[in-house]
């Protein structure tokens, strides 16, 4: 379990609306020491976490004949942190199931607090066969949905699996302030892509974010100063990134002042959109995150 | 009602949708060939006028409707329209420039047709009630 983020499912409405629980323990691959040095999940896991709670919904909902995908984010808000210890409260609202895609909104927390949310998410539904085993599936959705009590200890424990590697190949262009441009090429060993998905391993839109997100705090980085990410808008995923592809990741500085920073990413396969978007950033000068 | 009420939101979605200033959206310009709009695009135009107009765009429905009127053997043929076909499509997408329809032009490729215009006139066609009514 590599990359699954749902540990359980506490209630369901299906088609509409579920509420799931997301431990964090120390040891797993997302977990990375913030700005201050405590042990946190990644915010694009929490998302991704969220994500997920809403596609077992939408799949439960129609029966594993298809399965959504990243598509749109129209807004990623990070207000909090998961550390680890903490149970993380997933809240997914399905807006709208059509055949061909899911619209949904969905807020994550911690201890009441909210830490991150989604708002106006699109993913296309596509046929769960040409992605999973729709029986292995149903098995492990069967699994979460009745894994005890939320209170309880997370059903994997400790794992000792090793940190996820958000780095770049190359940086093939850095102008601090400005922007800056790096490639990673997808080897296909990447321990995430067992999981995501077995029948066809693609890049999850949560890595691609958290990796842009990474790059743009550094291209912000002047003089000690230090920002951190609070969001991104319209973040958009058009294709898939494959094992052999070579991603290049563009990040422009569009504005930049003592309190805020916004940033413009589009990142690409052979010269063809794979994704694009917006991030925001708040300075942290002095300040444990 | 006429396209004209709806055309400022509608190229504030747009532009909002494919990332684009809004004074860069023009009425009649191509989606895909000129905002470079990729089908992730188009779902996510759809859903963004539903809820803007509070109405719903059934999938396909351009295509649907282009269709009416006229068997699928007068409309395509190996996937490419004839004739006849295209002259339909002609009178249904009238906002389209005259020189971006092609002979024999792949059924796939119609989307590259599509503009702002032509939303318009599907939202404002739903807002009255419906395609099918509509034209029925």
């Amino acid at each position: 379990m590599v990359f699954h983020f749902v540990d359980q499912i506490l209630e369901l409405d299906p088609g509409r609306h579920a509420l799931g629980i997301k431990h964090v323990t120390s040891g797993e691959s997302f977990v990375r020491p913030n700005a201050g040095g405590r042990a946190t999940l990644l915010s694009c896991i929490i998302g991704e976490a969220l994500g997920q709670l809403g596609a077992w919904n939408v799949m439960a909902a129609k029966d594993f004949a298809v399965r959504p995908v990243a598509g749109v984010v129209g807004e990623v808000a990070i207000s909090g942190e998961a550390a680890v210890g903490d149970s993380v409260l997933l809240d997914t609202t399905i807006d709208s199931v059509t055949d061909d895609a899911v619209f949904y909104h969905a807020a994550a927390s911690v201890g009441g607090a909210t830490v991150l949310r989604l708002e106006n998410t699109l993913g296309p539904l596509l046929p769960m066969e040409q992605f999973n085993d729709p029986k292995e599936m149903r098995e492990r959705f069967a699994g979460i949905c009745h894994s005890g009590d939320s209170t309880g200890a997370p059903e994997t424990g400790e794992s000792t699996a090793p940190p996820f590697d958000l780095s770049f190949d190359e940086i093939l262009s850095f102008e601090s302030c400005k922007e800056a441009a790096a490639v990673r090429t997808l080897s296909g060993s990447e321990a995430f892509l067992k999981d995501h998905f077995p029948r066809k391993p693609v890049l999850p839109l949560s890595l691609l974010l958290e990796s842009l997100l990474q790059l743009g705090q550094k291209l912000l980085e002047d003089g000690g100063s230090l920002y951190v990410p609070t969001g991104a808008q319209r973040v958009k995923m058009s294709r898939f990134v494959e094992p052999g592809d070579s991603l290049v990741v563009k990040v422009r500085v569009s504005e930049r002042n003592a309190k805020n920073a916004l940033l413009k990413f589009r990142s690409e396969v052979e010269g063809e959109r794979v994704c694009v978007g917006q991030a925001e950033y708040r300075a942290v000068i002095g300040e444990n995150r | 009602m006429n396209t004209d009420t709806i055309y400022p939101k509608v190229r504030e979605i747009i532009a909002d949708v494919l990332a684009f200033d809004v004074e860069e959206i023009q009425r009649d310009g191509s989606l895909v060939d000129d905002y470079s709009a990729e089908s992730i695009d188009f779902l996510d135009l759809v859903y963004q006028l539903e809820r803007e107009f509070k109405i719903k765009i059934p999938r396909g429905m351009i295509e649907q409707e282009a269709r009416r009127g006229i068997g699928d053997e007068d409309f395509e043929e190996h996937g490419r329209l004839t004739e006849k076909g295209l002259e339909h499509l002609k009178e249904y997408l009238s906002e389209v420039p005259e020189d971006r329809f092609t002979p024999k032009m792949q059924v796939s490729l119609i989307p590259t047709l599509f503009t702002p215009e032509t939303f318009c006139k599907i939202v404002l066609r739903e807002m009255e009630g419906g395609g099918q009514a509509a034209s029925d």
